[in-house]
């Protein structure tokens, strides 16, 4: 079982899709820092994927310091930054994109859409 | 290095047909490279050529023109030494039906001195084949494991698949791309597919060759095919327009009032928009990614009515 959650869409690329689902995990709090992280084989055989894209997916977490790896255990969850702001803010930034364009092309002004989130926004804080 | 490396490859299937004198050419001139470490998926039309140009590589058959090489060595020149390090599976190949799975264990085993026999038994309990049974009795799949097995228990470097999911149900798929990556080695270990079942075939692999009349249409990485195409969706802004002249690339273009649709075969986010905006001022562009499946009858359709506008 992989500890982030991740449902593959055909027509995108495949590491990219598992990057961003990592990064959300890891800047969500599912994957806390030292936790390990499965190997290049593990993700290869979980996912049904390449294990070359395995192995550039973890090379590319590691190189933007979301994994660390050492030579006896394997890769981890590396140790939260300071840039966790902007990045989580970032990582919205399709969803936020789609949102926008489905907004436009319905008409909806700004404080529309604004309003609309709002309402959504409060009913989880809720629960 | 190139694992598999053809160059103007042809070669005949040999047919019952005394009217066509026996064999017909079926590969007139293929000329692909598999670098060593990837996953290379061969995807054609049924009667491209697909099994007749991995026949060709094996030395199932001789080349009519053209070479083959294959783990550096030519095609006729293949020997023991390669073999062991090759493991190749097609539905067509014969089983000995009377031997059980264990009789077909035993009997491969002795000619690769690199079998691992725990991979075997590894293999074995993952599969779920029943070791007394004979290979006549089992099913389909059970069968296409049995080849799968007996393959990959040699860790071959050089996997070979003709068709391998044909007529495979889910589970029996799932278990084989499992199989197949059990033995996956980072570097040393290279696939050769061809393959219809695309969904499979998106997620394995990193080339894709596709293979059109006896002939390769192109060869391209996933991830750059993936990229380039897009299917776009436009939402006019002032009513519905005429379709002017469109770009070459954009393919099947298709109008309803507003909403216009086309496939851009060459994608590239800002300057697919900019000609959007051109075509269509003021218009909500939206792009959407395809799956493998999407773009290969895309790709296939363009052949077909390009095939039948040389003819007419």
């Amino acid at each position: 079982m992989l500890p982030f959650m991740i449902e593959l869409k055909p027509g995108l690329a495949i590491a990219e899709q598992v990057i961003f689902a990592v990064k959300k995990a890891v800047v969500g709090g599912q994957m806390k820092p030292g936790a390990p992280f499965p190997s290049v084989r593990a993700l290869s055989q979980e996912l049904k994927i390449n294990p070359n894209t395995a192995h550039k997916i973890t090379a590319a977490l590691v190189a933007e310091g979301v994994l660390v790896t050492t030579p006896a255990v394997g890769s981890l969850v590396a140790e939260r930054g300071e840039t966790d702001r902007k990045a989580r803010a970032e990582l919205l930034g399709a969803d936020l994109e789609r949102l926008a364009v489905d907004a436009k092309k319905l008409g909806l002004t700004l404080d529309e859409v604004q309003d609309g989130f709002a309402v959504q926004w409060r009913k989880l804080s809720r629960k | 290095m190139n694992i598999i490396e053809t160059t103007g490859l042809a070669g005949n299937y040999w047919t019952t047909e005394f009217s066509q004198g026996w064999r017909t050419e079926v590969v007139h001139d293929v000329t692909l490279a598999v670098p060593a470490g990837s996953v290379f998926a061969l995807l054609g039309a049924n009667g491209a050529g697909k099994t007749t140009t991995i026949k060709l590589m094996m030395n199932l058959l001789a080349p009519t023109q053209g070479e083959a090489r294959v783990l550096g060595v030519d095609s006729r020149q293949l020997g023991p030494r390669e073999y062991s390090k090759i493991g190749y599976i097609s539905e067509n190949q014969k089983l000995p039906d009377w031997m059980s799975v264990r009789q077909l264990l035993d009997y491969c085993r002795p000619f690769y001195p690199t079998w691992d026999a725990a991979l075997e038994k590894k293999l074995l309990a993952q599969f779920d084949l029943p070791p007394a049974r004979k290979l006549k009795q089992l099913s389909r799949g059970m069968r296409m494991k049995a080849r799968l097995l007996s393959s990959l228990a040699y860790r071959p470097t050089l996997l070979v698949l003709d068709e391998p999911f044909s007529g495979l149900d889910p589970l029996v798929r799932d278990e084989f791309v499992r199989g197949v990556l059990e033995v996956s080695e980072l570097g040393d270990w290279s696939v050769f597919i061809s393959s219809h079942d695309i969904e499979e075939v998106e997620r394995l692999c990193d080339w894709i060759g596709v293979l059109d009349i006896g002939r390769m249409q192109f060869v391209e990485s996933t991830e750059s095919l993936l990229g380039r195409f897009r299917r776009i969706e436009i939402s006019l802004a002032g009513g519905a327009a005429r379709l002017g002249a469109l770009p070459q690339d954009w393919l099947e273009p298709e109008q309803q009032g507003e909403r216009v649709r086309f496939i851009a075969s060459r994608y590239e986010r800002d300057a697919t928009e900019r000609a959007c905006c051109e075509q269509f001022p003021a218009a909500a562009v939206q792009a959407f990614p395809m799956t493998l499946r999407e773009i290969y009858v895309v790709l296939a359709r363009a052949n077909r009515s390009k095939a039948k506008g040389a003819a007419a």
